[in-house]
């Protein structure tokens, strides 16, 4: 099992402190609890586990959805087996990277890398997760200006939730920006 | 999401998510969100459901369009 911590201190202790309140305070519940309880006896006890949570939700500004660009953002593992390696999805510490994944890809050519959703339902009609072709026909009415190339998938087991803010976030952040998006779906699995 | 979806707003992109698990998503306090009574590992509705899933679509997007923050909302949908 590799695990990579995230050093909480000094400049870097919190390098987008407006998305989690208390990381310091979290990890040491986390390492102390969850944690230590998974590296002593290689089980997991969710009833250990510390959610996150904040005080105060952040405000922006509303968007014309008509004229804007949207980015779509998925934790459900999804990625392009032909040319991308999967998530760990058996990494009981999870894994932090994303994925990008052009937005008119055919879905049958995508599949998932994540083993905490069943995946019947998936499996069966991937825009219960990956709503790509629906989202095109919004934009063909109208309703939406236009879609990213290309859309964010990661895999959304990630108990170490200041890596989350360390790592996952910032590389969704940069992508975001990169594609001049005004706006995002996020859709969990 | 919940988080991703701050990092977004923070970083001047309007985000929304849709949740089957408001009391959990609702801790961390996201700028916009949608709940639903959905199951894990179909969020957007049922399998096959392509008008259920649209709806969940259009009511989570239109959020968009609002200042956030904003009380979730919940959706009649399961």
């Amino acid at each position: 099992m590799v695990r990579e911590p995230v050093t909480l201190t000094g400049a870097n202790a919190n390098p987008m402190p407006e998305i989690f309140d208390s990381p310091t305070e979290w990890q040491a519940q986390y390492e102390s609890g969850w944690l230590a309880h998974y590296e002593a006896n290689g089980a997991i006890d969710w009833s250990l586990y510390p959610r996150p949570r904040n005080q105060e939700a952040v405000g922006g500004p509303g968007i014309p959805l008509a004229e804007s660009r949207l980015l779509f953002v998925t934790s459900a593992g999804a990625y392009l087996p032909a040319a991308q390696e999967p998530f760990a999805a058996e990494n009981d510490l999870g894994d932090y990277g994303i994925r990008t994944i052009p937005s008119d890809t055919p879905l049958a050519e995508i599949a998932f890398a994540h083993t905490h959703y069943p995946h019947d339902a998936v499996n069966t009609d991937p825009q219960v997760l990956l709503p790509l072709r629906h989202l095109e026909s919004l934009r063909d009415e109208g309703l939406l200006g236009e879609l990213a190339p290309a859309f964010v998938s990661f895999m959304g087991y990630q108990p170490d939730v200041p890596r989350v803010v360390a790592e996952t976030a910032p590389r969704v952040v940069a992508f975001a920006k990169e594609a001049a998006v005004r706006a995002a779906l996020l859709v969990p699995a | 999401m919940g988080l991703l979806s701050r990092a977004l707003e923070l970083a001047g992109i309007a985000s929304v998510v849709t949740s089957w698990l408001g009391s959990v998503t609702r801790l961390t306090k996201p700028p916009r969100a949608t709940f639903t009574r959905l199951q894990r590992g179909a969020t957007l509705g049922q399998p096959g459901d392509a008008a259920q899933q649209l709806r969940v679509l259009r009511a989570t997007l239109a959020l968009l369009e609002q200042d956030a923050p904003l009380a979730p909302i919940t959706l009649a949908e399961e």
